[in-house]
């Protein structure tokens, strides 16, 4: 590629706006925090299209060779049933590798959803490279902190977040609605912070 | 495989008309929903005219406005926009304006079309919700209206205060002296309880309670208050809600600034048409009548803008022309003498039935007793003159009929109007119809009404035989519903080519025809055509069906022929053209117009007994 291209597409990307990509939004459940250890139970996703939170592209896929699922079942609602109709681990990364190229990946504290991520694909030795990143944890710490609010600790938390947009709460928990829900609070964010036009991407990162 | 987002299906569930509906209705729904977040500055995007989608609220408040910029409805979570435009494949013409940005979910018009073809109670729901709303869009309230003015606004005095301790004489004495039926009880600059004049009738007397005690104990504790910036209508509901009558204001740092009461908000709700009504009963001067009469058409648009059920319109104006006409009388009274005798001034027709429109012109008539002087008449022949003449320079023209007070035929004794009705029943003319037609609707304005009521016993008392109810029921059925064989329109055309339907002669007074007819011989003695329906409940002569189906088609054909007076498109009076319908009204008009020609063949065969 040589440097005009470059120069070029660099300069599109910055006026890039939210409504132009593909995003991808995601929740992860986890058997725990560490991605050394602790394995993936399931991923949801659901896509954003020209600001439009698409449900038909919903999916909400259970890893079956998860082993150590340990006090999890409870929280998770995951049970022999579920793990029965489930994927093997790289049917799931295959699935999710497809809608994510070319897609800008969402999650909400994605250090951890992108840190086991990251990890699965290198041990299954795939490459997926999202365009970019969003985090709306981030999105609204630097909103907040940008307002000069000091944060406390559980400020930034999903259904913390969701209150402050006057979001409605959702009724449960799992993987697919916790990707719903931040699916909605990046809409609410990207109006908030673009107004009539959307946010430039560049300003969500 | 596409997998269900369960918060959606929870919530989808719970909405009309899906807890009605199949699973598999709703599953279809959810999977083909779209999200959006709808706020104040992103709005434009969502909303184009040529791709029509239903739209679901699940969180925040919207405002749909007409082009007009009236108030349609107010949008929270569970309401559906959007749908009149996928009915009808008419441009979206309401404009959303968001009070409080939210999600919204979002159907395309192919997933809507396919659940209105599967799914029947589906496409029943959002017909019935259109209906509704063209019913009623063009007389909500509009935001400009009373109801959405702040609390503040409505306060006149400074919070009335007691501390709890202070004894229960001595509320009494306060709420004496500053002329209130209430006092807040404040602790700390805090509201703390109020004591209402009903709390010390039940609380104190009937209970026997020394008056020296403390009125911590009688007051209402933690009472329900409402802050000076909300708006009116919040405390309309907060007090309707929980059957209170006083409502403590508060401001932002909770301190008391006041009490609102029920009669305060009463005082608000009185439209201002009702108000001048009672200006004119107060007016001093022939002038001064006239000026307020000036103010009739400029309050009544803005008063149709405002009311849900335009039937109340003509009742508005009949009633304006009846405070008219007694003050008018009243003011001749008290400057050339009382009148010689007792009589009724009684009005016909139109304003009889409470139809009344701003062209409609006097229909009146004098009823004088028995054994009056010509030298009485003369009396009533100069009162008759002067009120229709002062009605006319308020706006209401005279008659071109001559049917008016001021006419000598029209001013009769008892035995005389008696002998006029008993003539146009026994020989059933053409001409006599008419007559009919416009004298049998009568209502008592001012006078006697000891006179009138003998009079409307007499009239009933007139023997009516076979003959003139054929006669009447052969002359309903010249007029035809402009509908034809194979029920298309049958328009009239005027002289510039423009086409059109004529509502009000061939919808409304069809209906207004039959009704009287049956009314007429059950001896109900009211003019209203609603009110003859009403009280045609309690004969045997119309089943309750058809009661009801005449009360809807009259609001609807009512309703619609007011509407043109609004907005006209060069038609003559009460016409419209149907091409401008959208295509649920033409249906809907089409049911009435069959409705109608129903009544008036039914009644055909029940009077005529197809003599016709």
């Amino acid at each position: 590629m040589s440097w005009l291209t470059q120069l070029r597409s660099w300069h599109a990307d910055r006026h890039l706006r939210l409504v132009d990509v593909n995003l991808v939004v995601l929740d992860l459940e986890l058997t725990g925090l560490d991605p050394k250890r602790d394995e993936i139970v399931s991923a949801a996703w659901v896509e954003v299209r020209r600001g439009r939170i698409v449900l038909s592209t919903a999916r909400h896929v259970v890893n079956k060779e998860v082993r150590q699922l340990g006090q999890s079942p409870v929280i998770h609602g995951v049970d022999d049933d579920a793990l029965a109709q489930g994927l093997s681990l790289r049917t799931l990364l295959q699935q999710l590798t497809g809608v994510l190229e070319q897609g800008v990946l969402v999650c909400h504290n994605a250090i951890l959803d992108w840190g086991f991520l990251k990890r699965a694909f290198i041990e299954h030795e795939m490459t997926v490279r999202p365009l970019r990143i969003l985090d709306t944890m981030q999105i609204e710490r630097n909103r907040l902190l940008r307002q000069g609010q000091t944060l406390s600790a559980d400020c930034l938390t999903l259904s913390a977040c969701r209150q402050r947009y006057a979001l409605p709460s959702a009724y449960e928990h799992n993987a697919l609605s916790d990707a719903l829900s931040t699916a909605e609070l990046l809409l609410a964010q990207n109006s908030q912070l673009g107004g009539a036009q959307g946010a430039l991407l560049r300003q969500l990162t | 495989m596409t997998a269900q987002v369960q918060d959606v299906l929870t919530f989808v569930q719970q909405q009309a008309p899906f807890d009605q509906l199949t699973h598999s209705a709703t599953d279809y729904f959810v999977e083909h929903l779209e999200i959006i977040y709808v706020s104040g500055q992103n709005q434009a995007q969502w909303f184009r005219s040529e791709q029509p989608q239903l739209y679901l609220v699940r969180s925040g408040h919207f405002d749909l406005r007409s082009e007009r910029g009236e108030l349609v409805a107010r949008l929270a979570e569970s309401d559906y926009f959007g749908y009149p435009s996928l009915l009808t494949g008419e441009p979206i013409s309401n404009q959303l304006e968001v009070v409080q940005a939210g999600l919204v979910y979002v159907l395309p018009q192919d997933a809507f079309d396919y659940l209105r073809r599967e799914y029947k109670p589906f496409e029943q729901y959002f017909v019935r919700a259109h209906a509704k709303r063209l019913l009623s869009s063009h007389y909500k309230e509009s935001a400009s209206g009373w109801s959405e003015r702040p609390v503040s606004e409505l306060m006149n005095r400074a919070a009335v205060t007691l501390q709890p301790q202070a004894s229960i004489q001595e509320a009494a004495k306060v709420m004496k002296k500053h002329r209130v039926s209430s006092i807040m009880v404040i602790e700390n600059d805090q509201l703390t309880g109020v004591v209402t004049d009903r709390d010390l009738r039940n609380r104190v007397l009937a209970e026997g309670l020394d008056p020296a005690r403390a009125i911590r104990e009688i007051m209402t504790v933690r009472p329900k208050y409402i802050f000076e910036n909300n708006r009116i209508f919040s405390a309309l509901h907060l007090m309707l809600k929980h059957n209170i009558h006083h409502l403590p204001v508060l401001n932002e740092d909770r301190t008391p600034m006041g009490m609102i009461t029920s009669t305060d908000l009463l005082r608000q709700q009185k439209s201002d048409p009702v108000q001048l009504i009672g200006r004119i009963y107060k007016a001093r001067s022939y002038g001064e009548v006239q000026q307020l009469a000036k103010e009739i058409p400029d309050l009544l648009s803005d008063f149709a803008n405002k009311i849900e059920d335009i039937s109340l319109i003509g009742q508005l104006l009949s009633g304006l022309s009846d405070a008219l006409t007694g003050r008018l009388i009243d003011l001749y009274q008290q400057q050339h003498g009382t009148a010689p005798t007792p009589f009724a001034w009684i009005c016909f027709g139109s304003q009889a039935r409470e139809e009344q429109t701003l062209h409609s012109d006097q229909d009146n008539g004098l009823l004088l007793p028995e054994g009056v002087t010509d030298e009485q008449r003369d009396y009533f022949a100069q009162l008759g003159a002067f009120v229709c003449q002062q009605l006319d320079e308020c706006g209401i023209r005279t008659c071109p009929g001559n049917i008016m007070a001021s006419n000598p035929a029209c001013r009769g004794t008892l035995s005389e109007w008696c002998d006029r009705f008993t003539t146009w029943i026994h020989a059933p003319t053409p001409h006599a119809m008419l007559n009919c037609k416009i004298y049998f609707d009568l209502r008592f304005i001012t006078g006697s009404d000891v006179l009138f009521g003998q009079f409307l016993h007499h009239l009933n008392e007139i023997p009516k035989n076979e003959l003139f109810y054929a006669a009447m029921a052969a002359d309903i059925n010249v007029n035809t519903v402009p509908i034809g064989l194979f029920q298309q329109f049958k328009l009239q055309q005027d002289k510039h080519k423009h086409k059109y339907l004529d509502l009000k002669k061939r919808g409304v007074v069809i209906i207004n025809d039959v009704v009287r007819l049956y009314a007429l011989q059950a001896g109900i003695s009211k003019a209203n055509t609603l009110q003859r329906l009403r009280a045609l409940k309690s004969h045997q002569v119309l089943s309750g069906e058809d009661i009801a189906n005449l009360q809807d088609c009259w609001r609807f054909l009512t309703q619609l022929r007011l509407r043109t007076q609004i907005d006209r498109e060069g038609l003559p009076e009460n016409c419209i053209n149907p091409e401008h319908l959208s295509s649920l009204e033409r249906h809907q008009l089409k049911e009435a117009f069959q409705l109608v020609k129903q009544a008036q063949q039914a009644c055909a065969f029940k009077f005529a007994r197809g003599s016709l």
